[in-house]
């Protein structure tokens, strides 16, 4: 038989007098509670074991050997950078060699470093350079190229020859001792360019006229010839050939002088 | 309290050692007592005791103030008490307990013959404890030997009070009842009974 009633009683934080009154009159819970207080008295007159100074000390020093999660946060970034001191690399080694969170994300910033570059497909460059979207340019920034400069140089010629002047005699009038002598070099060397391709374009517009002169004269006699032949022909009959023999379901038929079909017998 | 110890802990996170020594001052003893009353052993209470400094130490981003920093810390060291505790029962060191590991939990006394039961009945203690079910012998520690409150066991073990109680009573009871049914056994009924009402101050 077993009764509860001490336990309740204990639960309830009862006075120890209330606990004895019942078990006075209840043999269960007399055992019980000598049971109680017995392992209750074998505790009472126990001492806690007293810190040892060696390890109150390294306790101390725990700080100085490790970082804190926190602290391991902050530490990552400058250790993928190699910017840690020794001391400092030493407690995040600590940490990490213990904490499995931290490592892990340790491991997983530095293998964002050991990943192969990927290959790109062969279409990629020709889609990029199709996709790339137009920049417009300034009017400004279009004069400064080289092309740009180059046709403005000949446009000036251009409009100087047009104007009645020869462009060569006028970089020659320069007067030769107002300039320096790289300036006077590249004005010769310009002199002799412009000399060059101006023959060069007289030449080319001279051959290019007489092409075009010859073209002209051969579609006229062509256009004459053609003229006089619709002419005449307009004014012949038209005949139509002869009409093909046909069977009954309307397909063409062999005539007989055409084609001789030469059968074998034996 | 907790307002001064979350301050405390503030001010250990931002890497003032001053309050870091505050912090082992005030309950370095507790935990290396705890650490030992698991283990029976120096060595391994050292060991046990710089481990759950360190892993507080990690973790003092964690503590948010809410109930007291002694059961927050046994809340961090419970897992490895327990692991601590269950190999030494594998180890069947609590079955065994050496004079040397009970001599640093008694006082010294002038009388030899006094000395020797009170080693005795220490020992006689760890064996039972070691023979109670973990949920159990955990709290008999924690509040007999350990001294901790029933709210701060509560705290560290995630229980509510009335089960800690409840807990607590029933060790208490089984711890008694193994020590006696050992005695009865082994025919010394009578050496018990006169080491329990000696211990409970009757005689």
């Amino acid at each position: 038989m077993s009764c509860r009633e001490l336990e309740r009683l204990f639960l309830d934080g009862a006075t120890p007098e209330e606990a004895r009154r019942h078990a006075s009159d209840c043999a269960t819970c007399r055992s019980l509670g000598a049971d109680v207080d017995a392992a209750q008295g074998m505790v009472a007159g126990l001492v806690g074991p007293s810190l040892p100074a060696s390890l109150r000390n390294a306790l101390y020093e725990i700080p100085r050997n490790n970082v804190s999660c926190e602290g391991a946060e902050r530490l990552l970034p400058v250790a993928m950078e190699n910017e840690l001191s020794d001391e400092e690399q030493r407690r995040l080694s600590n940490h990490l060699s213990r904490c499995a969170a931290c490592s892990e994300a340790a491991a997983t910033l530095a293998a964002a470093r050991d990943l192969s570059e990927p290959v790109a497909p062969p279409w990629l460059a020709a889609r990029l350079t199709a996709n790339r979207p137009v920049r417009e340019k300034s009017f400004w920034r279009l004069l400064s190229t080289p092309k740009a400069a180059i046709a403005l140089a000949y446009a000036a010629a251009v409009v100087v020859m047009l104007l009645g002047f020869n462009p060569a005699d006028i970089a020659r009038r320069v007067s030769a001792s107002q300039l320096g002598s790289n300036t006077r070099a590249a004005v010769n060397v310009a002199e002799s360019s412009l000399t060059d391709r101006i023959g060069a374009i007289q030449e080319r517009v001279a051959r290019t006229v007489q092409v075009w002169k010859g073209r002209a004269g051969g579609y006229g006699r062509a256009a004459f010839s053609n003229a006089v032949a619709l002419i005449f022909k307009s004014s012949g009959s038209k005949q139509r050939p002869p009409e093909r023999p046909r069977n009954r379901d309307g397909r063409g038929a062999f005539r007989e002088k055409e084609t001789t079909i030469t059968t074998w017998r034996a | 309290m907790s307002a001064e110890e979350k301050a405390l802990v503030d001010r250990c996170r931002t890497g003032d050692d001053d309050s870091w020594r505050e912090l082992i001052d005030r309950f370095g003893q507790k935990v290396y007592s705890v650490a030992y009353h698991f283990t029976l052993n120096r060595e391994d209470a050292e060991e046990l005791s710089q481990e759950i400094f360190l892993k507080t130490f990690e973790n003092l981003h964690r503590y948010d103030g809410s109930f007291p920093l002694v059961a927050w810390l046994l809340s961090l060291a419970r897992n490895l008490c327990i692991d601590r505790y269950r190999r030494k029962k594998r180890e069947k060191s609590f079955r065994f307990v050496s004079d040397d590991a009970v001599l640093p939990l008694l006082k010294s006394d002038d009388d030899p013959a006094a000395e020797a039961l009170k080693k005795e009945r220490t020992k006689l203690l760890f064996w039972a404890l070691a023979e109670i079910p973990e949920d159990l012998a955990e709290i008999l520690v924690l509040r007999d030997l350990d001294g901790l409150a029933y709210d701060e066991i509560g705290k560290a073990l995630d229980l509510p009070d009335g089960t800690v109680k409840s807990r607590l009573f029933r060790a208490r009871a089984e711890v008694a009842r193994r020590i006696r049914e050992r005695h009865e056994r082994r025919g010394a009924s009578g050496a018990f009974q006169t080491v329990a009402l000696a211990a409970a101050g009757v005689l």
